[in-house]
Order: structure tokens, then sequence, then C-alpha cells
């Protein structure tokens, strides 16, 4: 029979090297090193007029009063492609649509959200595990292998860009994207610029283009590399009037949205 | 010639008796219903919650934040006669000390039911994030229960000068870990409900409220079915300390509120959510956390405040109300979206969104809180916990 001293020892024993497993672990120092990625810094410029002409002409042509049940050419090839389950239940489509007015009678303005890509991310602040981390090219990415579901990131993200999937997806896809990463319950998902398809383009000497920006009819988003000054998207910012979203929090994201046209 | 220093007999309980083993029987049988949520949840994920992507957070955080609390609380009043040289709180030292080890198991099953990727869970160990405060509190936790084992070895070799130093250091570390626990919330900048420096010491008060709501009525039942004799007067005392704590936390939620509805970007949804029967957020703030905390103090100072029921149904109407304050605290922030377009009188979508926690997130938090008492029962049974007689130790006296 274990006396109660060595019981108490060995349980003693057993935390004390989980915890200071966990402390070492502090020490660890990674190695820092740049790739080729380093040469980007992608961002989205979403031209809110256009964004809202096509919205507005979808809700007249299909009859449709509630914002949340028009599904733009956006929503619909970015879901598809990034394996975006579709569920009655939750709503787990990367971008969001808001309808905005100054009054009740007012025209409405009409923004696509999604994940900002913030340049001080508070998402990736806030991750447990690092799972939430921000690439060179300034993509916040997801690990899914080292995501452990808490949500944090999804309390603490100031924009509601981030889904959990509460339901296993692949009961819910009807087709598969494999290039796409395809998730399981129980982790969260947000846009990442579709780096799969950004990254293989880069590759190819292709101008890289997320899914949302190539199947706009109205040419409203804008996506490029921030870091080359001769970029259409710096050229933009260089010139328009552009709005950030939640500003004052200082995260500071890499998607702005044009209010004024040119 | 020495000072004959007041020696107290720890003993262990019989816990031979049917009731015992009943009472042993319902605790183990609402941890299996607990068990078989979790299995489900498990298999099924996190859908069979009440939760949704705009309330990401319910019940089980909100557990979580509770029994952290509770499990601080308990060892400030274990450390009571250590730290502050309350030597007539020494018969509580053993058991509180157990009772907050249990409890902070309890807060860690809470943590490990409630994320949605249990099978990457070792990753809290290995992938440390020094930015995050929840990753420094998964630290505080598992180091917290290091401290509680270690604070209840030195007791059990009888180590004075030992047993006060780490008691010391234990309260130190319990303020720091329930400091973190409310920083994970407070720290939360993009949500103006969650967004206070105020949350951290409020935690604190919180945790010594309910530690202090569960430990007296857990005595009292105690001490009466294993026959011991005890001094109603000390646990009084204790209640006196609670009844502190919960005007301190009055005073806290008029500050804060007063602050949330003076701002005008928030005051409105601070009004929706104190006045609106939209959520049942409504009633959980009134009746839950207000009410019973009224309640309890109305009942603390009656003329029968002194009656070992009316000590009872306060502390347990305390240990409601903190956990009614800890809900308060997670889901209204959620429940009323935030302003990505500040600016605009209209926004649309703008849903309020009510949470309704499933009957799996009961069956699991219930079944964490069994499994702790069910810690205790066995613990009482086979370490030297409780003592003979719970009753003020004269200076001088000595027990063999």
């Amino acid at each position: 029979m274990i006396s109660r001293r060595k019981f108490l020892v060995l349980v003693t024993a057993g935390a004390a090297t989980i915890a200071t497993g966990k402390a070492l672990s502090l020490g660890e120092e990674k190695e820092k090193y740049t790739s080729e990625l380093s040469e980007y810094k992608w961002g989205m410029v979403i031209d809110v007029d256009k964004c809202t002409k096509c919205v507005t002409e979808i809700m007249k042509k299909e009859g449709i009063d509630d914002i949340e049940k028009v599904r733009p050419p956006c929503i619909v090839e970015c879901d598809k492609a990034n394996n975006v389950p579709q569920s009655d239940k939750y709503y787990y489509s990367l971008i969001r649509l808001y309808m905005v007015k100054e009054t009740e009678d007012a025209n409405p303005l009409v923004f696509p959200v999604m994940c900002q890509e913030c340049e001080h991310p508070a998402c990736v602040e806030v991750c447990l595990t690092q799972a939430s981390y921000k690439r060179e090219d300034g993509i916040i990415v997801i690990d899914l292998h080292r995501c452990i579901g808490c949500r944090y990131c999804m309390i603490a993200c100031p924009y509601n860009a981030r889904r959990f999937l509460w339901e296993d997806p692949k009961e819910l896809l009807k087709v598969v994207n494999p290039e796409a990463p395809v998730r399981k319950h129980g982790v969260v998902m947000k846009c990442e610029f579709c780096l799969w398809k950004i990254d293989r383009e880069r590759a190819e000497n292709k101008e890289p283009k997320p899914v949302c920006v190539e199947a706009c009819p109205y040419n409203a988003l804008i996506f490029g590399n921030l870091k080359d000054p001769n970029s259409e998207i710096s050229k933009i910012l260089k010139t328009s009037k552009v709005l950030t979203l939640r500003a004052y929090l200082g995260t500071n994201p890499k998607v702005k949205y044009k209010l004024w046209g040119d | 010639m020495g000072v004959e220093v007041p020696k107290i007999d720890f003993k262990k309980i019989d816990g031979s008796s049917p009731g015992y083993y009943a009472i042993c029987a319902i605790w183990l049988i609402i941890c299996l219903i607990g068990v078989y949520a979790y299995y489900l949840q498990w298999i099924h994920g996190e859908q069979l919650t009440g939760l949704n992507n705009q309330v990401p957070w319910g019940f089980g955080i909100a557990a979580v934040c509770y029994l952290i609390g509770a499990s601080a609380g308990s060892l400030i009043v274990s450390a009571l006669s250590g730290v502050f040289e309350k030597e007539e709180f020494k018969i509580f030292s053993r058991s509180a000390a157990f009772f907050a080890a249990a409890m902070i198991v309890a807060a860690m099953g809470a943590i490990f039911t409630d994320i949605g990727n249990p099978a990457n869970s070792i990753n809290f160990l290995i992938h440390f994030n020094p930015t995050s405060i929840f990753s420094w509190n998964a630290f505080l936790y598992s180091s917290y229960f290091v401290v509680c084992v270690v604070y209840l070895l030195a007791q059990f070799e009888d180590k004075k000068f030992l047993t006060r130093c780490i008691a010391v250091f234990a309260v130190g570390w319990a303020v720091l870990v329930h400091s973190g626990t409310g920083g994970i919330v407070g720290f939360v900048y993009s949500n103006d409900f969650y967004h206070s420096s105020l949350t951290p010491p409020l935690f604190i008060v919180s945790a010594i409220a309910s530690g202090l709501g569960l430990l007296i009525p857990t005595y009292i039942l105690t001490f009466k079915w294993t026959k011991r004799e005890y001094d109603l007067d000390l646990l009084w005392t204790l209640t006196k300390i609670m009844g502190a704590m919960v005007i301190l936390l009055i005073y806290c939620f008029i500050v804060e509120g007063f602050e949330k509805g003076y701002m005008p970007a928030s005051h409105e949804a601070f009004l929706r959510m104190i006045t609106s029967p939209e959520t049942p957020e409504v009633y959980v703030y009134w009746i839950g956390q207000i009410g019973l905390m009224l309640l309890a103090l109305a009942i603390m100072l009656s003329p029968f405040r002194k009656r070992e029921w009316a000590i009872m149904t306060a502390s347990l109407l305390v240990a409601v109300a903190v956990f009614c304050e800890r809900y308060t605290l997670i889901v209204p922030g959620l429940s009323y979206p935030y302003e990505i377009l500040p600016g605009y009188e209209v926004v649309k979508p703008f849903h309020i969104v009510p949470y309704y926690p499933s009957w799996t997130e009961w069956a699991i938090v219930l079944g964490l809180f069994a499994g702790a008492y069910l810690a205790y029962c066995i613990g009482i049974k086979i370490f030297a916990l409780l003592p003979e007689k719970a009753v003020k130790i004269e200076k001088g006296e000595v027990r063999k």
C-alpha cells in the first residue's frame, strides 16, 4: 500500500514536471530566417460603391430583403473553393455582408467584411498555442494541427471574422476542393486570402488573386502587394481616400474600404 | 520556558456509514452523466451546445472562471492561519487546501471539455505564446495545483515554518492565478463589455466570496454528518468576511455599470442588457446576480444571522450569485453585437443573439462540480484533513 507521503510526493512530482516543462518551453528561441515571402505584403482595397451596386442589384432581381440571404459571386465562389460548409444552423461563410445607412431612408452602403489581415492581429496575440500566426507576407493563418478550438481568437477578433466549425464539415460539403484545407469540426477557420491559390500562382509567376477577387463581376476587390509601389493597390492607396474598420483599436488592418469614386 | 503552541488533531473520517456511500454515489452518478454528455459532445461536436459564431463562449467558460475563483478563495481561507496568523482558522487549513486543489482540477477539466479539439490539447504545453494571457494562465493553473499539493504536504508533515512560507507564496500565487483569469476577459479590447481593468481585482473579490460560499455549507454539513463538535462562531466569522466581499462586489458592479453606461457608444447596449427581456441575461443579472446577493446580505444582517440555517442559506446564495456574475460577465458582451462599422444609424445584420445553455453544457459543468465534491468526500476519508473538533483553540491549550 502506497503511503500518504509517497502518494503526495508522486502527485506533486508529476504536476511539477508538467509545469516545469511548460516553463522551460519559454526559453526556446526560434531560429529566425526570412524567405521570399518577406518580399510581399498582401492587402486588399474594396470599392464599397461597386459592392453596393452588385448587392442591391441581386436583392432587386431576386426579390430579397434580408442582406444575410444575399449571396453575391464573391461569397459563393469563396465558399466553394475554400471548402466552407453550408449549414442552416450556423453562418460559416468567410465573408459577411453588412448594409449600413446614415438614416432609415438613406441610400445603403454594403461592406463585405472578412478577415482584415491586421498588422497587429488580436487573434495572434491571444492564441494559446500559436496556432494563429502571421506569415512573412502578412497573411494571418490558422495551423489546424495546432488549433485546440478554444475560440479565444473569436472573442478577441474586432471584426467577427472567424468561424468555429460546430458541425462536421464533411457532411455539409457537396464538393471538395483538394487544393484547399478540409477541416474537421472543433477548429476555427477564417479568410486567408486563399493562400493555397496565391502561393501556387506566385510560384507559377502569375499575378496572384484570391477567389473572391476573380469572381467579382465589378472588379470591386483590388488585391496586391503593398510592398510593391507600382502595384495597383499601392497606387489606389496613394490617390484614394480609404476607410479602415475600427482604426482606433490600432490593429492596422490591411483590408481597406474605398468609399468615394475616383 | 517555551510557549505552548496550540495543536490540532486532524483525523480521517470513518466513512463506512450508508449515508457516506449514498453521498459518494450521488456525486458519482452526476459525474457519470457529465461524462456521458461529454462523450456525446466528443462524437457530435460542439453543435450540441447552445453556442454559435456570435456567442462562442458561454456556460463552460463561466464555469472555468467560477471554479478557478472557488479554488483561489478556498486557498485564501486555508492560508488565513499561516499568513494572517489567525490561528483559530487553522482547523480549516488542510481541508480548504485540498478543496482548492480539487477545484483547480475541475477548472482545468472545464477548459478541456470546452475546447473543440481536445485531441490537440497537448499543444497547451508544447507551444507557449508569451503574448497570450490565456497561455500564461495554462502555466499558472498547472503550477497552482503543484503549490496547493506542496502546501498540503507541508501541513501533513507539520513543518510550521515551511507551511507559513508556502502559505504566503500560495496566497500570492492564488491572487496571480485569479488576476490572470480576470485578464483573459478584461484585456479583450475589441469588446466594450469585456474591456475593463476592474475585472482582475473584481475576480479576486468574487473568488473569496464564492470560495467561502461553497466552503461554509460544506463544512457545516461535513461536521454535522461526521458528528464533529464545531463552533458556529468561527463559521460566522467566515460569513462576515463573505458579506464584506459581497458589499465590495456590489460596489464594483455599480462603478462598472456607470462606466459602461456613461459612454454613449456602449450605454445603449448596457441598458438593453440590464432591461430588455430579449435574452435571459436580464434575469440572470437582476435575479441571479444582484437579487441573490442582496438577499444573502439581508439574511446576513437579519436577527437570525447567526443561526446555522441562515449562515448556510446566505452562503449558498452567494455561491450561486457569483456564478451568475461570471455568466453575465461572459455572455452579454457576445449576445449584443459590437459595432464593426460605428457611426451609422442603421446597421444590418444586427442580431441580439439569446444564448441558452444546452443540457450537455449543464451536465458537463455539474459533472465537474460533482467530481470536485466526490474528490473531497474521498479525500476526507483517506487523508487526515478534518480536525477532530472544529472549535476555537485557546493559546496554551495543548491537545494530545
